[in-house]
């Protein structure tokens, strides 16, 4: 007879197993009750304009440059941004210190992670982000663990990555572009769950079940053939039974009811970039109001030129790409890099406005949720003073309005600040030494 | 617990193929967490003497103060480095020992070890280096997981569908080598499992059906033909801006009765639809109305097609409707069209089936057509006139008039215009009947058309805008050997390729797919042409159920004569169109039959039901297991099958579920090769036949090769396998899919070009331009030509589109098909110098030399350049304005940077005579470049003459390396590339053919060992 595995059994098994797992017993009244701690990190590539002071256009400064009466005020490119005065502030000064040491294109692949990626432990590649620990605690409240969103689908490769998020492995978790599949992903599939869809649940699980007892046979006839592979088999399936598992939970609650005709889901890569993110955006926002994930990460454009998104300020009507406006040292160039600073920001506050209109029971979503924005360089190739940004988390114990400027904190700092406001108390977040002492967060 | 840590620890040493650093480590790391669990006497492996007492002591007084973990100088750390050689240190290996021997390192303000310290340490580096270059690599049989573009095309061949279902599918990545099936970057994440789950199930719901249900088909034709509709609709329809409904009495629609060997019932059209919205634009909105006829579910529709260079885009005449070549219009240059090419013809329809294949029938014919004449045909034909030439007036202007010719042949026709009238003459829009032929175009000269005419009694009649304008018509008896008819006569002979498309309407902007390639339409004569695809592969407007516009939810069928470059082409007739879908050939269809069997065969008839369950099973999971099954893989598709049944699931649901289970196993979605020890051991015939088929055909292996591995023939017959293979059709999805990876074709992919300066680099033109590197390659393998060939040719491959971007037009007559032109050209030949690589190795604006050089070195002579190390100075401001060369020869002499630019620019000037986009430059430049070698080149001829005389080796080796690592589907070991070396010198003399060459990489042992 077929050994029944018993799912749970694997749920512990997976990502280190130290997830709480009293929360699915208690499916049903807690997690409805609860009101959700989110996360959402938004990444540029290239860095963003700090213009050299020799050409006099300071007030084009990614980082504020002005002060009136003690308090930043916010120069061109981030001007969008003035109705959130009090519900962001800058971070100056963060850097990973293996960024330092590494090849400066891998700065996007390390941005959540900080791992050494000049020196990677045998056997890995990159370690886990910020973003997946994070799913990984979130994930038995909602419907999905994660949202991996990015300019170019799937990982893209090695120092040239496609997608900021890293799983628990370390390895690359292929990333979403297409707002219609996106939406079809998350509102269609899962939403109004009927019997039909029950039984092929659970049809689907018995499958699964199968094909693991499968593989395990395969992998003891397999002699001495790649074990590597079988085990990258063996885990993967494993977690999508573990998500079969959930979504069969889920399936007795119905998905929110939302209001979706603001959307273009014909919205491509290839279009209008504006319209675009807009879309990309309104997608995370609706993730977030129906709790469909906690943790979203979303990779606006990509490092050293590669994909489409290094057109969009020529589609723009800026005159060269984003990569060679990065590497700009001319005023004009410099600019015009700022220029698009600008443009990243209208889209971020169209973002933010719209987690402001959804509602949580104790206020704003973006109240609940943490919204990071950065890159992994300040001025070319520099992995010192990254540009970062946090916004939202005010029930979560940000204060904001503020631009702090640390001297050579650490990146990991944060994070781990970030993981301890969503009540996720780990002792350590990849190389951190403590959680940042920024008055931003609630000592 | 000793025994599972002494496991876990014998499956590491294992996991990690003898690796004795790695075992030293991990024992290290066992032995501090369990220091009383492991013996304290395990022997440790001697490391090599002369590291220990020489070489470490000598790196770490010269080297690694500057090169370590924390401080990597230049990207190189040299603190890891171990007597060992083990493979991924080589690099640093060779790099130490180059930079010994060429004196650089260390610097000359560091302390310097003697010249018997630095000669016993090079001496040392080179020996072992000879030996670890030579080490063989442990094989341990590969599990390779499929790339999409292979899971594609094998569930497509074992499903008999033509549905894509991988759209959804995360993207494979990129090796560092540019290929996207090497074992080591294909990954495989809970997403990827979750896809293949979803997938499976998707795709079998889609191959088998209910046999209990008759399937619904829907049929509907469009005919066309100048007042064919005697009832015709009798509201005037606006679909939108700029768009041009045909004239409602000039096309009928209707549900004509199908023709089926089997059961089957006809879907309705509905006809009655209410709307607010819509119905007249976009923008207004009337209130209700109600509408209720077929002419409100389909109509024949023209967008965008004001304004035809020549002629009108489309004229409905009598016998149906005819169209011009369908021009890219100027918006369709890489940003999305707004109303698509000019003539842009489809067909709108609210209802289509949500899924299933279907089929689109056009009946068509090429048109018999005259040569409109301009001034650019006019120029390019003349000559000196036949002094007395054969000329039949006809005086009659606008109304209908015969003529009698004398002779059949080729007519120009004049239309003289009346003596009073100002010189030049003013342009008619002129409309001239040739018995049943039809021309109308905007008339500048007197010579208006050339055409094929008749002997005897010709009735015409001519229309102008002006009649009093007009004296006569003349037709001109045209000599056979003048230019202007042999100019018509090359004219006459094209075919136009008629294109179906399909998409949904939008505001603005066409959606249209291609269904299928565009087919010649060559006959004079009514002929159908059957163009069939997977609805769910086209996009689809979601539209709700309660819609209110009237424009909403429309699907269009487009259907076009296709463009290359602007040719005079005969225009192509349309007389109907018909749809059906889905389109079953037979019922069942064939992929469900596939899976079920003949239902006639008795013996499984008879057999009972676990018996045929089980016999349905096998057999499918033998095919998509590419072997037969195992006895325990039997066992466990029996078990899923009477589990299902015992819980209720019908026979038809519970074999489905042994379907899904196949489609998830990793015995389908990897290929897997089964290795008993560390030695190499041959492939047996199953996992060759798959070898072979994932390799030439990036697809299944077909029955044939299953067949032979059955036998075990496959070996015995391997040639002829393989010629057979390469003959293939298929063969071509290995050489586009190799190319574009080798050549890294991807950047030409997503260019943004200058659209002011390079106007010719259209969309269109792009996508034909990237498959050229492809359709070269695959003629020179077909060929067995030289590999010189590679790097100069006198030849192109190219399509229209493509000789038409080279500036060679003229010579192309193959439509979209590529053929082998000879260019008598020097700035053309080879691959160095197809556009799709110079241009994607460019900005869109400027040539890039230092993209060029790095990626002939990387591509052409397997040299690759280091990486730029991690804070790569900025040029100084003033240099700014200076020549990129110039700038570059700057960049290049900073410290820190002439290392690896040295290897890398001088290659790259030699390119520099083309232009970002690929072409010839006009302006002057210098492309003298003196190599890492020291040999001197001006320009690319010489440089090509300079690799084929002394780096032919090279580049054979470059592309052995290329192929091989394409065809084993992992990074290659180095003692494998040692081995590669040699083994091309079989073929030196004979100058290296290349389909020889493909052949030697199949039976390497990198491809043929496990």
């Amino acid at each position: 007879m077929l050994r029944r595995i018993d799912r749970r059994a694997f749920l512990q098994g997976i990502g280190g197993a130290t997830l709480a797992l009293p929360v699915l017993e208690a499916m049903g009244d807690d997690v409805l009750v609860d009101i959700p701690r989110r996360f959402c990190a938004l990444y540029t590539a290239n860095g963003m304009s700090l213009p050299r002071p020799e050409h006099e256009i300071d007030e084009w400064s990614w980082f504020p440059r002005g002060e009136v009466d003690g308090q930043f005020t916010f120069g061109k490119s981030t001007e969008p941004l003035t109705d959130f005065r009090n519900a962001v502030s800058f971070l100056g000064g963060l850097h990973h210190p293996n960024g330092v040491k590494s090849d400066p294109h891998v700065c996007s692949d390390m941005w959540l992670t900080g791992a050494p990626l000049h020196n990677p432990l045998p056997g890995t590649y990159n370690s886990v982000g910020v973003d997946q620990v994070i799913a990984a605690h979130t994930k038995a409240r909602c419907r999905q663990a994660s949202l991996v969103l990015s300019i170019d689908a799937g990982t893209g490769f090695l120092s040239r990555t496609g997608t900021i998020s890293y799983g628990l492995d370390g390895r690359p978790i292929p990333a979403e572009n297409n707002p219609r599949h996106v939406f079809n992903r998350l509102f269609r599939v899962d939403g109004n769950t009927t019997n039909a869809d029950k039984a092929s649940l659970a049809r689907n699980m018995k499958l699964v079940d199968a094909v693991l007892e499968n593989a395990r046979d395969l992998q003891r006839q397999l002699g001495n053939s790649d074990r590597d592979r079988m085990d990258q088999y063996l885990t993967s399936l494993s977690d999508v039974e573990a998500q079969l598992d959930t979504a069969e939970r889920w399936s007795e609650v119905p998905l929110k009811s939302q209001d979706y005709s603001h959307l273009n889901l014909e919205a491509t890569n290839e279009g209008d970039p504006a319209e675009y993110y807009r879309n990309m955006f309104d997608l995370i926002a609706l993730a977030f109001d129906a709790d469909i994930t906690r943790s979203v990460t979303f990779m606006l454009n990509r490092e050293d030129g590669m994909g489409i998104s290094d057109t969009f300020p020529l589609k723009l009507g800026l005159t060269r790409t984003h990569h060679n406006l990065s590497h700009a040292g001319d005023k004009d160039g410099q600019l015009e890099f700022a220029k698009y600073d600008r443009f990243l920001c209208e889209q971020l506050a169209h973002f933010l406005r719209r987690l402001t209109e959804y509602r949580d029971r104790n206020g704003a979503v973006l109240d609940n949720t943490i919204v990071l924005f950065g890159s992994g360089a300040s001025t070319t190739h520099n992995p010192r003073n990254l540009p970062t940004m946090l916004a939202g988390g005010t029930n979560l114990g940000l204060t904001h309005g503020q631009y702090w400027r640390g001297d050579d904190a650490r990146l990991s700092n944060m994070y781990l600040s970030v993981l301890h406001a969503l009540g996720i108390e780990q002792a350590s977040f990849s190389d951190s030494t403590s959680t940042l002492s920024c008055p931003i967060f609630a000592s | 617990m000793q025994l599972a840590l002494f496991s876990a620890f014998a499956r590491f040493v294992t996991r990690h193929r003898f690796s004795w650093q790695r075992v030293l480590w991990s024992v290290a790391i066992l032995a501090r967490m369990h220091a009383n669990c492991v013996a304290e006497d395990e022997p440790l492996p001697t490391t090599d003497s002369t590291f220990q007492d020489i070489v470490s002591p000598f790196l770490n007084r010269y080297c690694v103060a500057c090169h370590n973990t924390d401080e990597p100088t230049s990207g190189v750390r040299l603190d890891h480095l171990t007597g060992e050689f083990a493979d991924e240190q080589l690099r640093f290996w060779e790099g130490t020992q180059r930079q010994l021997s060429k004196r650089s390192m260390p610097p000359k303000d560091e302390p310097q070890p003697t010249s018997a310290e630095r000669q016993r340490v090079i001496a040392y580096i080179e020996a072992q280096l000879a030996v670890a270059r030579r080490r063989p690599a442990p094989k341990n049989g590969q599990i390779r997981r499929l790339t999409v573009a292979q899971y594609r095309n094998t569930l497509r061949e074992l499903l008999l569908l033509d549905e894509d279902f991988t759209e959804t599918f995360p993207a494979d990545a990129v090796s560092r080598d540019g290929f996207v099936n090497t074992v080591e970057t294909l990954s495989l994440s809970p997403r990827h499992l979750e896809t293949f789950l979803h997938t499976a199930v998707r795709a079998i719901d889609a191959a088998v059906v209910d046999t209990n249900t008759p399937p619904t088909i829907e049929c509907f034709q469009v005919d066309f033909g100048r007042t064919i509709n005697t009832t015709p609709c009798p509201d005037k329809l606006i679909l939108g801006a700029n768009s041009h409904l045909l004239d409602n009495r000039d096309f009928v629609v209707d549900q004509p009765k199908l023709e089926k060997p089997f059961l089957f019932q006809p879907f309705q059209l509905r006809t009655h639809y209410r709307f607010i919205e819509g119905y007249r634009g976009n923008d207004t909105v009337r209130g209700w109305r109600e509408f209720d006829s077929i002419y409100h579910a389909v109509y024949a529709c023209m967008r965008g097609s004001e304004g035809y260079p020549k002629g009108l885009a489309y004229q409905t005449v009598p016998q149906g409707l005819l169209l011009r070549p369908a021009i890219p219009s100027a918006e369709l240059f890489q940003i999305e069209s707004t109303y698509g090419p000019k003539a842009n013809f489809k067909i709108s329809v609210r209802e289509l089936p949500d899924e299933g294949e279907f089929r689109v029938t056009v009946t068509a014919a090429k048109y018999d057509d005259g040569l409109l004449l301009d001034d650019a045909i006019l120029s390019r034909t003349a000559e000196v006139r036949n002094s007395d030439p054969v000329i039949v007036s006809g005086r009659d202007i606008g109304s209908s008039a015969t003529v009698k010719l004398p002779t059949a042949g080729i007519y120009r026709i004049d239309l003289i215009r009346s003596q009073t009238i100002a010189d030049p003459p003013p342009e008619l829009d002129v409309q001239l009947f040739l018995a049943k032929r039809e021309f109308s175009s905007r008339s500048r000269s007197t010579e208006f058309l050339v055409v094929r005419l008749a002997e005897g009694d010709l009735t015409y009649r001519v229309e102008v805008n002006e009649r009093d304008s007009l004296e006569r018509v003349d037709f001109v008896l045209l000599d056979d050997a003048a230019l202007l008819a042999q100019e018509f006569a090359r004219f006459e002979r094209r075919a136009p390729l008629l294109g179906v498309h399909l998409g949904l309407r939008r505001d603005c902007g066409s959606t249209l797919t291609p269904v299928g390639s565009p087919q010649r339409v060559d006959n004079l004569e009514w002929a159908e042409f059957v163009f069939q695809g997977a609805i769910r592969d086209y996009p689809s407007p979601d539209v709700e159920a309660d819609n209110v516009n009237y424009l909403a939810g429309l699907r269009e069928i487009g259907v076009r004569s296709e463009y290359t470059d602007g040719r005079d082409m005969p225009r192509l007739a349309i007389r109907s169109v018909r749809f059906e879908g889905p389109f079953f050939p037979t019922w069942p269809p064939p992929s469900h039959q596939q899976i079920f069997g003949d239902s006639t065969d008795e013996a499984e008839q008879n057999a009972d039901e676990l018996q045929r369950a089980a016999a349905i099973l096998e057999r499918f999971a033998s095919r998509a297991f590419r072997r037969p099954t195992t006895a325990s893989e039997l066992t466990m598709l029996k078990r899923i099958y009477v589990d299902a049944r015992n819980e209720g699931a019908t026979f038809s649901d519970a074999i489905k579920n042994g379907l899904v289970f196949t489609l998830t196993s990793p015995q389908f979605l990897f290929l897997i090769e089964n290795s008993a020890t560390p030695a190499a051991e041959p492939l047996d015939d199953y996992e060759l036949a798959a070898k072979l088929a994932y390799f030439l055909w990036n697809g299944p292996p077909d029955s044939e090769l299953t067949a032979c591995a059955t036998a075990g023939t496959l070996r015995a017959s391997l040639d002829e396998q393989l010629e057979r293979m390469i003959a293939d059709d298929r063969f071509s999805r290995c050489m586009q899919t190799f190319t574009r990876q080798w050549l890294n074709l991807e950047k030409f992919a997503v260019l943004e070009p200058d659209r002011d300066r390079f106007p010719q680099l259209t969309r269109d033109a792009r996508h034909e331009l990237e498959n050229e590197p492809g359709e070269f390659l695959q003629y020179l393998i077909r060929e067995n030509l030289p590999v010189s060939s590679l790097l100069d040719s006198s030849f192109v491959v190219a399509n229209e589109v493509v000789a038409d971007y080279y500036g060679l037009g003229d010579l192309s007559e193959s439509g979209f098909q590529f053929k082998p032109l000879t260019h008598q050209r020097e700035d053309l030949g080879g691959v160095l110098t197809q556009a799709a690589i110079l241009a994607g190795l460019s900005d869109g604006r400027e040539p890039n030399p230092v993209k060029r050089g790095a990626w002939f070195a990387r591509k052409i002579i397997a040299e690759p350049p280091d990486d730029p190390p991690p804070n790569v100075p900025a040029l100084s401001e003033d240099l700014r304005d200076l020549p990129l060369r110039v700038r570059l020869e700057r960049h290049r002499n900073q410290t820190g940077c002439a290392q690896c630019h040295a290897k890398i620019d001088p290659w790259g000037i030699a390119f520099e005579q083309y232009s970002a986009a690929g072409r010839w430059r006009t302006d002057t430049v210098d492309a003298h470049t003196r190599l890492p070698d020291q040999t001197e080149v001006n320009g690319m001829l010489e440089f090509k003459q300079h690799l084929i005389k002394d780096r032919l080796d090279q580049v054979t080796f470059s592309f052995l390396k290329h192929l091989t690592t394409y065809a084993s589907g992992r990074k290659l070991h180095f003692s494998e590339l040692e081995s590669l070396r040699d083994q091309q010198l079989n073929l030196r003399d004979r100058g290296y053919p290349m389909r020889d060459l493909l052949r030697s990489v199949i039976l390497s042992p990198p491809f043929m060992e496990k």
